[in-house]
């Protein structure tokens, strides 16, 4: 198993895009038991990441219960950086 | 904008959806992460502040207060400089590592500093641990010893290192705006630390004044690489391998380095013992490693948030939290005479503040914004 947000970025390495949700939904059977594992903190993860130009944001929208839905694509700085480290 | 970054209007009309509607989520999204950022680490430069008042206090009580005082033990100059400061620094850390560990089993997230050790990220922060702990903090207070305060401004060269690393390196954004006000903060710095300086050079100013800047570069590094670092590693998690392995490093490797050259390594177990068993002095240490835990981990997060260049910067404010704590703590708390902060330290403040202002917000923007609104 690797370390949560591992996870989270890795998932852009397999995904053109993705949102918090979808990283959620893709990683809950194996990190869902962790106290880390929150909308709140890989919608932060995210923005983090996307503040230093490894994500970049491809689209908003609404989701069904109003909530703002971000989503993101890897740069190429941030495939490097992931193939690199991860 | 960043590369292939779809603007935020067009991809609304995409989605078919009011733009306006997400459009001012989004901003307001945006807004709150960015002030998220700036107060975590303004956060950490206050941390900074406490736990540097707390170790003066700490390393004033007890056994502390002999060695520093009466000096009944006899101990040489040598050894009350360099190793009693190594060893205040390693109990220190290794009591914020402590409690890094007791947050990080309470939070569930013990599991995630196991595996992240063995993990290329995970070896770049104990790496950055040795840099800015145990190197960076060594060197400090060797050049402090070499040249005395004036080596300050020196080391308050940090975020500048940090910023032009960070740009290098990690792409960050570095403008003529930031630069100059990068510049602002330094010379803050340097009316807060010009209090302290004196008119006669001592022998060892040059050597004093280069091992200074291995300190500012040592801090520069940790700075920008573990806070870039934290993108890929839980913030609680970096500084749980940052203070554990500084701790470690400080206590059993720089301490009986010292005491050798001290010229009795058995001062490392006999110094350290004494000082473990001290209960006055070890309860402030528990305070003080507490505080480091928070300016630590807020630095790095605050780096990773809004840029290493005004992540620093905010941090870099400890130049004035730490006499202003020094001063409620030492001076008003428990009465010590001397700690009274002198009024160009709140004219630096003042100045420190525009400084970070100008790198965090473009005052053109500003201005627009308020002609647009009166318009």
């Amino acid at each position: 198993m690797k370390p949560l947000n591992y996870a989270v970025l890795e998932t852009f390495a397999q995904t053109n895009e993705a949102d918090a949700e979808l990283v959620m939904e893709r990683l809950k059977p194996t990190y869902g038991g962790f106290r880390a594992f929150s909308r709140k903190n890989i919608v932060e993860s995210l923005m983090t990441a996307a503040a230093n130009g490894l994500l970049c944001e491809t689209r908003c929208i609404r989701g069904f219960s109003g909530e703002l839905r971000v989503f993101y694509r890897a740069t190429d700085y941030g495939r490097e950086m992931l193939a690199n480290y991860l | 904008m960043v590369e292939g970054k779809v603007p935020v209007a067009q991809a609304i009309a995409e989605a078919g959806q009011p733009a306006s509607d997400v459009r001012s989520l989004k901003r307001l999204a945006d807004r709150a992460f960015f002030r998220k950022g700036v107060a975590v680490a303004v956060l950490s430069g206050i941390a900074y502040g406490l736990y540097s008042a707390f170790v003066t206090v700490a390393m004033g009580e007890g056994v502390w207060a002999d060695w520093y005082g009466t000096n009944a033990a006899g101990l040489t100059a040598f050894t009350i400089v360099y190793v009693l400061g190594v060893l205040g620094s390693g109990i220190n850390d290794s009591a914020s590592a402590l409690w890094a560990v007791a947050i990080a089993i309470a939070k569930g997230k013990i599991s995630d500093f196991l595996r992240c050790l063995k993990t290329k990220p995970g070896v770049v922060m104990i790496g950055c641990a040795i840099i800015g702990g145990p190197i960076a903090s060594a060197a400090y207070i060797i050049a402090l010893q070499l040249a005395g305060s004036i080596i300050i401004p020196i080391t308050a060269l940090c975020p500048a290192i940090g910023a032009i690393i960070g740009r290098v390196f990690f792409r960050q954004q570095l403008n003529l705006r930031m630069g100059v006000g990068i510049a602002i903060c330094l010379v803050a710095t340097v009316m807060i630390g010009s209090q302290s300086m004196s008119v006669d050079a001592p022998e060892g100013l040059l050597l004093g004044c280069l091992i200074a800047f291995i300190a500012a570069l040592g801090w520069g590094i940790e700075g920008c690489v573990a806070g870039f670092g934290t993108i890929l590693i839980d913030y609680e998690i970096g500084i749980t391998i940052r203070q554990v392995t500084s701790g470690l490093v400080n206590l059993l490797i720089m301490m009986p380095l010292v005491c050798i050259l001290a010229g009795n390594v058995l001062l490392a177990p006999d110094l350290l013992g004494l000082a473990l068993t001290d209960g006055p002095s070890m309860f402030f240490f528990a305070i003080s490693g507490f505080c480091a835990l928070f300016a630590y981990s807020l630095w790095y997060k605050g780096n990773s948030m809004c840029g290493t260049a005004l992540g620093m910067v905010c941090n870099g404010a400890y130049s004035f939290w730490g006499p202003f704590f020094c001063w409620i703590v030492l001076g008003v708390i428990f009465g010590q005479d001397g700690w009274m902060l002198a009024p160009i330290a709140w004219i630096a403040a003042i100045v420190m503040f525009i400084g970070i202002l100008l790198i965090a917000v473009n005052p053109l923007t500003l201005f627009k914004n308020s002609t647009k609104e009166s318009a």
